[in-house]
């Protein structure tokens, strides 16, 4: 890594790099001195292509562009077996975002625009900064399709938070808060996420962020130059361009060391949520403009590789190649080098790919209608470049030519071909007898209170749930968030997000099939029907066959599941190295957001429980399966298989459930997972307190004793499913409605006494919310 | 003719449009109004400071905002008898203009609504009720008698404070509107999710012509907002937190 120092002007006697001069291992040892990540290989091919040895900036450019971070060449294959078409996909994983379809209202169609990404790395080295930057960058990601921002989600994975890992403490509390001072700032509501504690993401956590935007389908703002944008005008917007983020793509590319994460801080950017806010105002401005004329036009967030990255894209996505003047950037600081300025990666900053006889009124809204020069200094927009017939990518900087390369051998596909080990997940599916030593009550309370159990409301009580007044379920009233973005229609949307490390650990494929399936049928319990996903997998090293075999397993049980569902990946992101330099990586991680589409928002189900006098329905069928679960890792079972997803019943059971919630049928909803079904029941029971009203008790059925399965695994498997309210009145149609689905089952009733029962145990609910409401307490309060 | 409301945007601010959609559903012509609009606000009956981070809460949360140009025209208002209501970080702007209580000189505070007892950020439901006489404040002039107005406490910095002999006065000169409520209507100070003093949740000022209040009833202002939603409802109607603006329209036809 470089550092910061290397950010001063030299001498302009530095040469470019003799790179066909150089052996081996003279080569690689220039390389490291300039901080470059590139391989002895790549540098070979790029003077080969070249033609010379390549210029200080070209290396830079290369090294940003080639990177793993925005070339996926260790992912691209495999990621090519995810089905990513289907009816309701508007725009597939090509852009900066994709797009499903939502519905249609007043003769508009309207599409859910989602991006998914992950700032792990950044997150693990400056917790608040890099949490913040990854809610900057995703919100970018979504708007520049044309749309309106309207909801985030964060999937979080922590490390072992106990007292006396003040530094886990420290990084979980620093994402935390710097997830809801960006976020909570900007004005976009978040209404999902998960967490997850567990060791094993002590030297990488994962801080992943989803982000959602609404679009009419007529009015999709791509991120390419359009077919006509020849001399198409580059129009760079927003914060003025600094030494920070230089390096970034490479660093998200490899492996973390904790003694040179303090050395990579530079590496990280530094977010302006209130320069964002404005500029997310000032946009969508922009893009009423550009309707009223009936203009296309190309707009893309500056990422990976900053302004190089997405100007070469914005423009060979288009055919185009592209001329960018450096000297015309608006710079924070005097003499930045000129590879800082093309590839450094300074936040809040959109290019445009507009045509001539618009850019001036462009520039005025964002300079003086939204006055950006002075909401910080020196942001605004500025023209730097233009779109090129010609296929090159050319750099200027004090009038001298410094970068000048084929555009599609910059932004072409790199692949690295890797070999890979298959994981062997364990298959023990044995009855355990584990109640023998342990008390049920005792356990029961202990999984409540398990950290990856309880309540969560500590931690997203931070965010601003609800800004924008259209968030019909909040994070906690439900299994997913619900929002209503269009205004004076019923449509809404639900999101959820999936990816149980605990599976990911034991079995990698079965951990990326049970996150689409989680993801789901989260998604179905509010009454939504999953219409798409994005995937964001968070693997260790591609180098590690072992790891890499990880990742391939992944991808398949993403594609297997997502199959039989029936659904399709719209968009995500591919996060590597999540591995501390001693090689131990975290957890097979696919984590997975689904999103759904709801036609009444009066039908959406919430999940505390209603009335006293319902009927409580198990819809799912129980295994012998505890692998993953709570209570596998409370006992320390380490070789049990993880659950298995019969998909054509789940499917079933989906199409079932929402037939229910259309009719009305459903009081309240909760789909089972971590903790298993007692959870789940006790969950529906605290609702109530939350919603201001008295808690409801919960008699079980004997039949909760249930089949071949055994006692533990029914009420503490993680084997899917989901429970509902039905009223007694509701008992015949909710019953026919099932049909022939054998796996729907009565398993008790809701009672005015409030206690959880089930054969010789009563527990007061009380009782049971105190162990489950307070452990995240006295971390995030 | 319909009431002309100025919705006023602040760089930072970011409640702007669900303020001015609900002041249209209560039957106000209300407007967005930028800062770089600060010209045409004399042209309005009454303004409205939404909720979110202007100026990026610099210094104290509201206290840049509350010396941009855009407060002349609602200083001025308001003196002039105009209504106006803050919300959050509109209240926010409002104390620091010395609007709200307004016991004071313009522009020199002499109350705060600073940082939460948790010492950050909070976002869940509140109940709201208020506490004073009906003719106390026009704006909550309207509202139907013991009233629960469901609302989202949703800030930093919301915890009423000032010095006790100035509390006493907000106390006793009946300055606090609205007091966080349980859903038996009862008020306690224990009720204020982030400590604020005497369980403040909203301030008047003399006049009863200002009311700056930190919870967003803008947020549980529709049918499909809220926690228990009743079957048959239409979901996109107005209700709940609407009361107030209902109250603020009505309060602004009466005029």
């Amino acid at each position: 890594m470089r550092n910061s120092s290397s950010n001063c002007r030299r001498g302009p006697s530095l040469p470019d790099l003799a790179v066909a001069e150089l052996d081996d291992e003279a080569l690689r040892a220039q390389a490291d001195s300039l901080g470059l990540a590139l391989r002895v290989d790549e540098l070979r091919s790029i003077a080969e292509r070249l033609g010379r040895a390549p210029s200080l900036v070209e290396l830079y450019a290369f090294d940003a562009q080639w990177s793993e971070h925005c070339s996926y060449k260790s992912s691209r294959a495999l990621l090519g077996r995810l089905p990513t078409d289907g009816p309701d996909v508007v725009l597939g994983p090509a852009e900066d975002a994709g797009i499903l379809h939502l519905g249609e209202h007043e003769g508009e169609r309207y599409g859910i625009v989602i991006a998914h990404e992950s700032h792990n790395h950044p997150s693990q080295v400056v917790p608040f900064e890099g949490a913040a930057t990854g809610i900057g960058g995703i919100v970018r990601d979504v708007l520049c399709m044309g749309a309106e921002v309207v909801a985030v989600a964060d999937p979080l994975r922590f490390g072992n938070v106990e007292r006396v890992n003040e530094h886990q403490r420290a990084v979980a509390r620093g994402v935390v808060d710097g997830i809801a001072a960006y976020g909570n700032a900007i004005g976009v509501p978040n209404i999902a996420g998960d967490c997850y504690f567990d060791g094993d993401f002590d030297d990488n956590v994962l801080v992943n962020v989803v982000a959602l935007g609404l679009v009419k389908e007529s009015e999709i703002v791509h991120s390419r130059v359009p077919r006509q944008g020849a001399d198409f005008v580059l129009l760079l917007v927003g914060k003025a361009t600094d030494a920070s983020g230089f390096g970034g793509a490479s660093f998200s590319s490899v492996a973390l060391d904790a003694q040179e994460a303090q050395s990579n801080k530079g590496a990280v950017q530094v977010p302006d949520p209130f320069l964002k806010n404005v500029i997310m105002r000032a946009s969508y401005r922009v893009f009423s403009l550009l309707r009223e004329r009936g203009v296309e036009v190309g707009f893309k967030d500056l990422g990976a590789g900053g302004i190089m990255g997405c100007s070469a894209e914005l423009c060979s996505a288009g055919g185009f190649g592209a001329e960018v003047d450096l000297d015309t950037v608006n710079v924070a600081v005097d003499r930045l080098l000129p590879e800082v300025i093309a590839v450094g990666e300074t936040q809040e900053r959109l290019l445009w790919a507009l045509p001539e006889d618009i850019v001036d009124e462009v520039e005025r809204i964002y300079n003086e209608e939204f006055s950006l020069p002075q909401v910080a200094q020196n942001a605004r927009a500025v023209r730097i470049g233009r779109a090129t017939a010609e296929q090159h990518y050319r750099l200027r900087h004090r009038g001298e030519l410094v970068m000048d390369v084929p555009i599609d051998f910059l932004t072409g596909t790199v692949r690295d071909t890797l070999p890979a080990e298959a994981p062997v997940p364990p298959t023990m599916r044995r009855e355990r007898d584990v109640l023998s030593e342990r008390t049920l009550d005792d356990l029961f309370h202990e999984i409540l209170a398990h950290r990856d159990v309880c309540s969560r409301a500590p931690l997203y009580r931070h965010y601003d749930a609800v800004v924008r007044g259209r968030t019909v379920i909040p994070r906690g009233e439900a299994d997913a968030g619900v929002l209503a973005p269009i205004r004076g229609s019923r449509l809404a949307f639900a999101l959820s997000v999936a990816g149980n490390p605990r599976i990911g650990r034991i079995d990698p494929q079965r951990a990326a099939e049970l996150a689409v399936y989680e993801s789901a049928r989260k998604v179905v319990a509010v009454g939504g029907e999953p219409i798409g996903l994005t995937d964001c997998l968070n693997y260790g090293s591609p180098r590690d066959p072992r790891q890499y075999g990880e990742l391939v397993a992944g991808v398949d049980g993403l594609a297997r599941a997502a199959r039989g569902f029936g659904l399709a990946y719209v968009s995500g992101n591919v996060s590597l190295y999540n591995a501390a330099a001693n090689g131990h990586a975290v957890p097979a991680s696919p984590i997975v957001a689904c999103v759904g589409r709801i036609a009444d928002l009066s039908r959406c189900v919430t999940l505390p429980l209603k009335e006293v006098g319902s009927h409580l329905y198990l819809i799912g069928e129980t295994q012998r399966a505890l692998g993953g679960s709570v209570l596998a890792s409370i006992l320390g079972l380490a070789d049990e298989a993880a659950p298995e997803i019969d998909m054509e019943r789940a499917v079933a059971e989906h199409r079932f459930i929402l037939a229910a919630a259309r009719e009305g049928l459903l009081r309240s909803a909760h789909a089972i997972s971590d903790g298993g079904l007692l959870v789940t029941l006790a969950e529906m029971s605290f609702g109530c307190v939350a919603a201001r009203r008295a808690p409801i008790g919960i008699e079980l059925d004997g039949s909760v004793g249930w089949s071949s399965v055994g006692r533990n695994e029914s009420l503490f498997g993680e084997w899917g499913g989901v429970v509902v309210e039905v009223a007694p009145g509701d008992i015949e149609r909710f019953e026919a409605l099932a049909e022939s689905l054998e796996s729907v089952r009565e398993i008790g009733t809701t009672t005015a006494e409030p206690l959880l029962s089930f054969e010789d145990e009563a527990w007061e609910i009380a009782d049971l919310q105190r162990s489950w409401s307070r452990p995240l307490e006295e971390l995030f309060l | 003719m319909k009431a002309r409301v100025a919705v006023l945007v602040f760089p930072g601010t970011n409640s702007e449009m669900e303020t001015r959609d609900l002041l249209v559903d209560c039957g106000a012509d209300a407007r967005i109004v930028h800062w770089s609009e600060a010209a045409s606000l004399q042209y309005y009956d009454a303004f409205v400071l939404p909720g979110g981070f202007a100026y990026e809460d610099r210094i104290r949360a509201g206290a840049i905002a509350a010396h941009d140009a855009m407060l002349d025209a609602v200083i001025e208002g308001a003196q002039a008898g105009k209504y106006v209501l803050g919300i959050c970080n509109g209240a926010q702007i409002l104390l620091e203009a010395g609007l709200a209580p307004g016991t004071g000189e313009v522009r020199r505070p002499t109350a705060a609504f600073t940082h939460n007892a948790q010492g950050h950020f909070i976002c869940e439901r509140v109940l709201l009720r208020r506490t004073v006489a009906a003719t106390r404040c026009a704006i909550a002039a309207a509202l139907p008698e013991d009233v629960l107005i469901p609302a989202w406490a949703a800030h930093g910095q919301g915890r009423l404070a000032a010095v006790p002999s100035h509390l006493e006065e907000i106390d006793n000169g009946d300055f606090i509107v609205f007091r966080y409520a349980d859903v038996a209507g009862a008020t306690d100070a224990h009720f204020a999710p982030q400590g604020s003093a005497l369980g403040a949740a909203a301030l008047t000022n003399r006049e009863g012509n200002v009311l700056a209040i930190m919870p967003h009833p803008e947020r549980d202002a529709w049918n499909f907002n809220h926690l228990d939603r009743s079957e048959g409802d239409d979901p996109l109607a107005p209700s709940g937190g609407s009361v107030l603006f209902e109250s603020f329209v009505t309060a602004l036809e009466r005029r």
